[in-house]
Parts: structure tokens; C-alpha cells; sequence
């Protein structure tokens, strides 16, 4: 028979057993999860709400194009690595091809230096703006996506544009650029060359691109729930950003003045009048913030670079036919969307290299997941993973 | 100690002073390659060298690290030119945040059993770097934290970026495949049946 002062003690016992008793459980996140940007899978140890040990398994894209790029030539190679950031595959084409020239000394003409500066800004611009996109809607607002798609998309038009691919440009070759057919008059006299229109419309997309910025972060930026997320969290000290090299505006976020863009001469940056913008405390929020002020930095850029580019002159320097490319040894890095990204080319005088190792930002970028997740809540899980904007296929290679 | 072809051979390289710097500071031997700053150590100094570098010269931003198989006989790709000495040469290379300085650090391994000791204590960036490495070239780093494959499934047999690996692509339908165009499918017939 069952007393009442049973029942109390049993209950009691159960109270307790509730607080003491809890059991880690593994929790696994992907390989196809909406905010990993591709196919990442994480291996949590959960207690309560809380993720401990967190492991990222990667691996589910890896297409090996450093062995690839061993049997190819300099010319195949640029249309494998516009699919490493898929998303500023523009981008990825101009250390490897810089790297290339260096290796060649040939001089790139000042026209379509300016080119691939505009082209690769844009890339920039649509890059981030895809991340002012995805990364509210991945905290639950879906509002901002349209106000970031629409204006990416017209970016990503004047990019078709040029190179006739609003993804893949593969536009980049040794010695210069090579705008596609139609994109203006292909006799003799004068060779291939922008779109008509092209600096004018590129000028009124930057401004648009200006206008939505402010529109973002007012609509974003002053949203209280998007603040009380991303504040504080996900804090990212410098000094550990950089041993584990990361890089680009995470590395920024965290009051890093350091930009490939104002070191390395990649690129004619020097000729251009823009700033680099750092956050103060390195979390979520700043990682945001420091993206959308890039957006108007490059925007910023672009608009120069329209107004003082060289009215007519060649985009294309002499090279051989076949390209061949001297024995050596480079590294060339670029300041990409997501960070530093650079090839080491090994050339012994083939037409194409004997190794190329590919540095890819991305890679880096998230190989610090299991330090910055230690300890977290489940759902700031995709909070952190949302602001460090990275892209499985700049992951895996 | 060439910079470009095209320089005089005698004319300084502006990055000569710092690859000079760098060299007394670490020990070992720096070139200087289109633009480039090598610093090669002997295997043993490896972790020594770059605790140096960043310590001393203020290399503190992990960029990459990675491996060349210098090979004579390559089953895929151009082979050299000329013969080589068959190694595994691991280069690394860390910046600083600053100025943009850089140094790729090499060092040459035996191409048999290839060892050498992990760098994750002085940068521990180099965890999933070296884990490619190590799949990639089979590379042993001792006393690695966390030894095991990265990228490649868990039964996978041998190191793919070795130039002893055969691509299989290359081996099922070898390259160029058909030199001139493939020929053109039939013409289907223009003549509708039902008609």
C-alpha cells in the first residue's frame, strides 16, 4: 500500500534525479544542412542545450584539383578553379593567372588590369551580398534575401555581361582578359572589347548597390532580434584567428587591420582610394557589420576604377600561342570574398604545372569550428557557422 | 637569387634585406624566387625554425602547408625535365599581419617512410594542414593530436597526390582521348511516322 509519505519521497527522488541525471547525447548536423553552404557535417556531444567536442567532418566534395591541375595546361586549369568559391568563381582566377605571369614576366596592359580589378570587386560585391542574404535567413529573417538577391543579380547580369557567365567567367588568360564573343566589335581593327554601356550601367548598379547597403542595415542592423543573436557571440580573439589562419573580413572583424589588398600588388589597388574596415570585438555581429561596410568599400572602388580606366588600348599582351610556362617556383595570394586565397605553382617549364598547391580561405577559416563551438548553445551553432560565410566547395577543393 | 628574368642578375631585391633578417634569425638558407622567400631548414630544425619565425619575426598568420613529391617517374602529368633527386620536399608558409611579409619555409624528406615533427603546438593551424599531408603525400607528423584521414574515406589506399599515384580517369579513357572530333550521332530521321 502506498502512503502519502511515499509518494512525496518518491517524488522528491524524482526531482532530484531530474536536476543530476543528465546524459550527453551525439548529435549530428549534415552533411545536408540549409546553412552549411554545401555538404559539411558536424558530430556534436550535446548535454541539455549545450554542444561540447564539436568535430567537422569534410570531405563530401573533395574533387582533387590539385592532382587535376598536374595534367592539365595553364589554359583547362582556370575553368577547374572558378569552381572552388563558386560564388566569386571571378576571383579565384586572378592569383593563379597572376601567378602565372609572374612566372612568364609578361606585362598585363593597364585596360584590362582594370578589368579584372572591376570584375573582381563585383565578384566581392555579389559574394557578400549573398552572404547579407543567407545569413539573416538563417536567424529566421527571410525579408532581407530579396532586398540582397535582387541587387546581386543585376551585379551578376554586368558580369555576364563581360564574360558571358554569371558564375564560371573563366574570362582570365595569360596576358590579359578575353571579353566573349558579342561583347562588341570582333574585326581586326578592333578587337573585342566591353559591352557598350557597360561603364555606365556599371556605375548606376554600384549606386543601387550603395542605396540597399543603407536599406540593409537599417532593416537588418536595427532589428533587435538579429542584435540580441549575433552580439557577443561567436568572439573571435585575434591572436587565435591568426594561428589558425584565418583570414578576410573574419580575421577584419576581430580589429585586424590587414588586408592583401594594400600589401600585395596583385592588382592595381594602389591607384584606388578605399578603407579597410575592422570590427572591435570580433563576434557575430562584427562579422556581419564588417561585410556590409566591405560592400561599400568595393563599391566605392569600382566607381573609381570606372571613371579612370583607360578609354581604349589593348587587353591582351603578346604571348605564345602555346603557352609554356618557365621553370620556377611562386606563391601568389589574393585578397578573395572569403579571405586569403593564393596557389604555390611549381612549373618546370611544361605547359602546365608540375604541382600546384591551392590555398583556399575557406579551408583555413573553418578548421577553428570545434574551438569556436566549444561550449555553445545548439542553436548558435548556426548563428557561428552563418557569420563565418564559408563555402564548402573553397573547403573541400 | 633571381627575382625575375628580366632584372639585372646584380641588382638588390627589395625583399633581400628581410630574407637575410629571416635566415640569421632561423638558421638555414633563404632564395629568393619571383618574389618569393624559400628558407630551407634541415628536417630535424623544422619546429624549431618556425617557432623562431614566429616568435622572433613576428610570422604569427598560419597560411598553408603542404608537400612537393619530386619524382622522376610520374604516372600521370609531364615528367622533368631534368633528372632530380627523388625527396618529398614540405614547405609551410606563415605571414605576418602587418606589412604583408612572408616566408615559405622548406624542408626536404626522404622519399621512404617520410617523418617529421608536428607543428600544432606552435601554430595549430597546421592540424588539418598536416592531416592533408599526410593522406595526401603519407607524411608522417609525429605527434600529431589528431592523426587520420581528412578528406579521403577511412579504407582508402594510398596518397594521391604522390606522382606514383595513377589518376583513373586517365586510366579508363586515356588523354587526348579521340584527336579529331567524335563523330556525329545519326541523323534521326526527318520523316515523322505518324504523319
Amino acid at each position: 500500500m502506498v502512503t502519502d509519505s511515499d509518494l512525496t519521497k518518491h517524488l522528491s527522488e524524482a526531482q532530484v534525479s531530474v536536476e543530476l541525471q543528465t546524459e550527453d547525447m551525439t548529435l549530428n548536423i549534415g552533411p545536408q544542412h540549409p546553412s552549411t553552404h554545401g555538404v559539411l557535417r558536424l558530430v556534436a556531444r550535446v548535454n541539455g542545450e549545450r554542444c561540447f567536442d564539436v568535430r567537422p567532418v569534410i570531405g563530401y566534395m573533395h574533387r582533387g584539383y590539385e592532382k587535376l591541375s598536374e595534367v592539365r595546361t595553364y589554359l583547362q586549369i582556370t575553368a577547374l578553379i572558378n569552381r572552388i568559391d563558386w560564388v566569386s568563381g571571378y576571383a579565384n582566377e586572378i592569383p593563379f593567372i597572376v601567378a602565372a605571369e609572374k612566372l612568364m614576366d609578361v606585362e598585363v596592359p593597364e585596360r584590362a588590369q582594370y578589368i579584372r580589378l572591376i570584375l573582381t570587386e563585383m565578384a566581392r560585391v555579389s559574394s557578400h551580398l549573398i552572404f547579407m542574404a543567407s545569413y539573416p535567413l538563417e536567424l529566421g529573417a527571410a525579408t532581407p534575401l530579396f532586398f540582397a538577391l535582387r541587387d546581386r543579380e543585376r551585379v551578376l547580369d554586368l558580369l555576364e555581361g563581360v564574360t558571358g557567365g554569371r558564375f564560371h567567367p573563366n574570362f582570365n588568360r595569360i596576358g590579359g582578359v578575353k571579353p566573349n564573343a558579342g561583347a562588341g566589335p570582333t574585326t581586326k581593327k578592333t578587337p573585342q572589347d566591353l559591352p557598350a554601356g557597360f561603364l555606365a550601367e556599371t556605375r548606376d548598379a554600384m549606386s543601387v548597390v550603395l542605396h540597399t547597403c543603407e536599406e540593409i542595415e537599417d532593416l537588418v542592423g536595427g532589428n533587435e532580434i538579429f542584435r540580441a543573436r549575433t552580439k557577443g557571440l561567436g568572439v573571435l580573439p585575434p591572436e587565435v584567428g591568426a594561428a589558425f589562419g584565418v583570414s578576410g573580413p573574419n580575421l577584419r572583424a576581430s580589429g585586424v587591420k590587414f588586408d592583401l589588398r594594400k600589401v600585395e600588388s596583385y592588382l592595381p589597388y594602389d591607384k584606388f582610394d578605399f578603407d579597410v574596415v575592422v570590427g572591435e570585438n570580433g563576434d557575430c555581429w562584427d562579422r556581419w557589420w564588417v561585410r556590409l561596410q566591405e560592400i561599400r568599400e568595393s563599391a566605392k572602388i569600382i566607381q573609381q576604377a570606372v571613371d579612370g580606366i583607360p578609354p581604349s588600348g589593348p587587353l591582351q599582351a603578346k604571348v605564345p600561342k602555346l603557352i609554356k610556362v618557365p621553370k620556377g617556383e611562386t606563391y601568389v595570394r589574393a585578397e578573395n570574398p572569403k579571405g586569403e586565397m593564393g596557389y604555390y605553382m611549381v612549373s618546370d617549364g611544361g605547359t602546365g604545372p608540375y604541382r600546384l598547391k591551392i590555398r583556399s580561405a575557406s579551408f583555413s577559416n573553418i578548421s577553428m569550428l570545434s574551438w569556436i563551438l566549444e561550449g555553445v548553445l545548439v542553436p548558435d551553432i548556426i548563428a557561428i557557422m552563418g557569420s563565418l560565410d564559408f563555402v564548402l566547395g573553397d573547403v573541400d577543393r | 637569387m633571381t627575382s625575375s628574368p628580366s632584372d639585372p642578375e646584380l641588382a638588390v631585391h627589395p625583399l633581400q634585406e628581410f630574407a637575410d633578417t629571416a635566415a640569421e634569425a632561423v638558421g638555414g638558407e633563404a632564395e629568393i624566387q619571383f618574389d618569393t622567400i624559400k628558407l630551407r631548414v634541415p628536417a630535424d630544425q623544422w619546429v624549431d625554425a618556425l617557432t623562431k619565425a614566429r616568435d622572433n619575426l613576428d610570422l604569427v598568420f598560419f597560411s598553408w602547408l603542404s608537400a612537393i613529391d619530386w619524382a622522376n617517374d610520374v604516372e600521370v602529368g609531364d615528367t622533368l625535365n631534368e633528372e632530380t633527386e627523388e625527396r618529398i620536399e614540405l614547405l609551410c608558409t606563415v605571414c605576418d599581419l602587418t606589412e604583408g611579409r612572408r616566408i615559405t619555409f622548406s624542408t626536404d624528406l626522404p622519399n621512404e617512410k617520410p617523418s617529421v615533427a608536428s607543428l600544432v603546438e606552435v601554430y595549430v593551424g597546421a592540424n588539418w594542414h598536416e592531416r592533408e599531408a599526410a593522406e595526401m603525400f603519407g607524411i608522417e607528423f609525429e605527434g600529431h593530436p589528431d592523426p587520420g584521414p581528412l578528406y579521403l574515406p577511412d579504407a582508402f589506399l594510398g596518397n594521391p597526390l604522390k606522382k606514383s599515384y595513377p589518376l583513373l580517369s586517365r586510366e579508363v579513357k586515356p588523354w587526348p582521348g579521340t584527336v579529331d572530333v567524335e563523330d556525329m550521332p545519326e541523323k534521326p530521321s526527318t520523316e515523322n511516322p505518324e504523319a
